[in-house]
């Protein structure tokens, strides 16, 4: 199990379409994915479990991944949080 | 500065089911709906466990179908909106809520749904207020597509004022079994299928209100005066002692029926037959009590409602053995009268679905589900001869009539091959309903043994009018010359082949137009239990030869408004 402190970088934070990106993009690896913030605990794929952290800008969240592909999962949704979630317009 | 709630607001509509009720106000609105907890049964566990899943793969299959067409930007918000269906999570807690739980799938959807809704809210983040909204849709539809069979109906208090922006003929039904005493709708028109199924339940009904729903959240009580089309919200003390005495009156009037017992013939003792049109065993009751001389109109459609389709014959065996029995006179049973979409949600959406595929076009396109209903109606037949007829909605060509009896003696033979006692007499008969039937009645004529005359739907075919439509309602005019003109071509052509003719739609309910059938000649009208009354009251305190005159005269009238201003005059003199 590897954990990882992460911020928000994007402006409009957490919200629907990041999410859905964040949860697509989890989904693919095996590994289970869960994000905790301010003493929530949701599961990282669940794409309402994210929206409800309400993760603004600046938000601090931890990652915590576990499973036989752990760290190519954390590899890849690291570069999208960097990315802003491939939000161009934001 | 105080919002006054408390005084009389007055709501006007048009008058979709004549009376008066008092009572007190119970809104739905479909969006603001809260569903109660609902616990099931072990053994439903499983069925309601499939029912969730199959409402996700259909608002998948909705979404997917939705998407095909857009521009990135939206097909991206779709794709959140299937993540949102399909997530992992939601589906574990909703199976939990299901399977450990025991709570019905609709709760089941609306208490997990709420749980991530509320957290939203409570994060008082702004942004993500406005993802509520989109949420709670999805929850909605998730709902109504896991329930789609299974109406939600709420707790009533018995003579309850049902407000509404519309509802569906089967909810209606439901509510009406709680006993509410009227209803109000904010859309439709005066021949919206609610307002017809309130006519034949004798609810006092008004459509078209618009505003009646957003009005009535604070109102206590309301008087409904359907005639006047208006609805009194939170009624004042002088208002609601002046609308009591009006019920008393109009109940003394109803308990004494007087007429009932009369013999149906004009003054001059010319024999009439004033019959039922209903849908439902319920309204059995009220038709015998009016005085109903058999069912000259048995609707099947809430068959197909119902879901009966995918049920078997013998569930249709036991409606219409259950109509028969409790009737007495003839019984003429009309086969399905529905559109496409009522068969299952893939069939594609038509831009004119009264112009589409309907009635008996759908039905000789669905051979199987004809021949079901054709067994069904020839099998009660056997068990009441002579007292059964077959009615055939929406014919528009000639061809059409010789496929069906193709089809009905095809079925003739089947059953006779197994041994099944038919009533080999049994009368076929066609709906004149689309201009094109009525102005080639003469060749229809010699194929069929009677014809009815749906005048509702004879109206809006031949004046153009969607009779849904209340933008265009006015023009929607049963009175017209040129209806007049039609039903005399179809009357002559009956008469010419010696063919039986009755009347089935509104205008046979109402004075005016039962007025000029009779005296055109139709003695055989058909109509909703509630408005036998009121019609053969009129009809046998008068002779032939008035009705006559004014028969002829609409002939001849250019307006609607000419035939109903000869109306009232001779209404005052006569």
């Amino acid at each position: 199990m590897i954990k990882k402190k992460v911020t928000i970088l994007n402006s409009s934070g957490l919200h629907a379409r990041p999410s859905a990106a964040l949860v697509k993009l989890a989904s693919k690896f095996k590994s289970d994915f869960y994000i905790h913030m301010y003493g929530y605990r949701v599961n990282g794929k669940s794409i309402l479990g994210v929206m409800t952290l309400a993760a603004e800008q600046g938000a601090e969240l931890v990652f915590e991944i576990d499973g036989s592909d752990e760290k190519e999962a954390l590899k890849s949704i690291l570069e999208l949080v960097e990315n802003k979630f491939g939000m161009v317009n934001e | 500065m105080s919002i006054q709630i408390n005084g009389e607001i007055s709501i006007k509509g048009l008058p979709g089911s004549d009376g008066i009720a008092i009572g007190k106000v119970l809104v739905i609105d479909h969006k603001a709906k809260k569903i109660q907890p609902k616990k099931i049964k072990s053994e439903s566990i499983l069925t309601n466990l499939k029912q969730f899943a199959s409402s996700r793969q259909k608002f998948l299959k909705e979404l997917n179908e939705l998407s095909n067409n857009l521009d990135q930007k939206t097909a991206g918000i779709l794709e959140t909106q299937k993540h949102i269906v399909s997530d992992i999570e939601i589906e574990q807690k909703i199976n939990t809520a299901i399977e450990d739980e025991h709570y019905s799938v609709d709760y089941s959807i609306y208490k997990v749904f709420n749980e991530f809704i509320e957290r939203l809210r409570e994060s008082g983040s702004e942004l993500f207020q406005q993802r509520i909204i989109d949420i709670e849709n999805i929850r909605d539809r998730l709902i109504a597509l896991a329930c789609e069979n299974e109406a939600n109906i709420f707790e009533v208090e018995k003579g309850a004022i049902l407000i509404v922006k519309e509802i569906s003929p089967t909810d209606l039904i439901s509510y009406h079994e709680k006993g509410i005493s009227g209803l109000i709708m904010d859309r439709g028109g005066v021949t919206s299928h609610a307002a017809l199924i309130a006519q034949s339940l004798n609810i006092p009904c008004i459509v078209s209100t618009k505003i009646a729903v957003q009005s009535a959240s604070l109102a206590k009580q309301a008087i409904i005066d359907a005639s006047n089309g208006e609805l009194v919200l939170n009624p004042s003390k002088e208002k609601l002692s002046e609308f009591r005495k009006r019920i008393k009156k109009l109940k003394r009037a109803r308990k004494v029926l007087k007429n009932s017992k009369a013999a149906s013939e004009t003054k001059d003792g010319v024999a009439f037959h004033l019959r039922a049109n209903i849908e439902f065993t319920q309204e059995l009751e009220l038709a015998h009590r009016c005085g109903a001389e058999g069912i000259g109109l048995l609707r099947t459609e809430a068959l197909l409602y119902e879901g009966f389709i995918k049920k078997s014959e013998s569930e249709q065996d036991k409606f219409y053995e259950e109509i028969l029995q409790n009737s007495s006179g003839p019984v003429t049973i009309r086969l399905f009268d529905v559109g496409g979409d009522k068969l299952n949600a893939h069939t594609p959406e038509e831009a004119n679905p009264f112009l589409g595929w309907r009635g008996i076009r759908m039905l000789l396109d669905e051979k199987e589900m004809l021949i079901s209903q054709l067994r069904a109606i020839l099998k009660i037949s056997g068990k009441f001869p002579n007292r059964v007829k077959i009615l055939v909605p929406m014919i528009s060509v000639f061809e059409e009539v010789i496929e069906v009896k193709r089809t009905i003696k095809q079925v003739k033979k089947a059953l006779d091959k197994e041994g099944i006692e038919i009533d080999d007499s049994i009368q076929v008969g066609i709906m004149i309903e689309v201009p094109s039937a009525a102005l080639l009645a003469n060749h229809i004529a010699k194929e069929v043994d009677f014809f009815s005359i749906g005048t509702n739907d004879l109206t809006q075919y031949t004046l153009a009018v969607d009779r849904g439509n209340d933008q265009i309602s006015k023009l929607y005019q049963q009175h017209n010359p040129a209806i007049w003109r039609l039903i005399k071509l179809t009357k002559e052509a009956a008469d010419e082949h010696k063919i039986d003719l009755t009347v089935c739609g509104q205008l046979a309910g109402d004075v005016l137009g039962a007025i000029c059938l009779i005296g055109m000649g139709i003695t055989d009208l058909s109509m909703s239990p509630a408005s036998i009354s009121r019609v053969k009251e009129v009809l046998i305190t008068r002779s032939r030869e008035e009705l006559s005159e004014i028969s002829e005269y609409i002939l001849s009238c250019k307006t609607t408004a000419e035939v109903q201003q000869f109306y009232e005059k001779w209404g005052k003199v006569s």
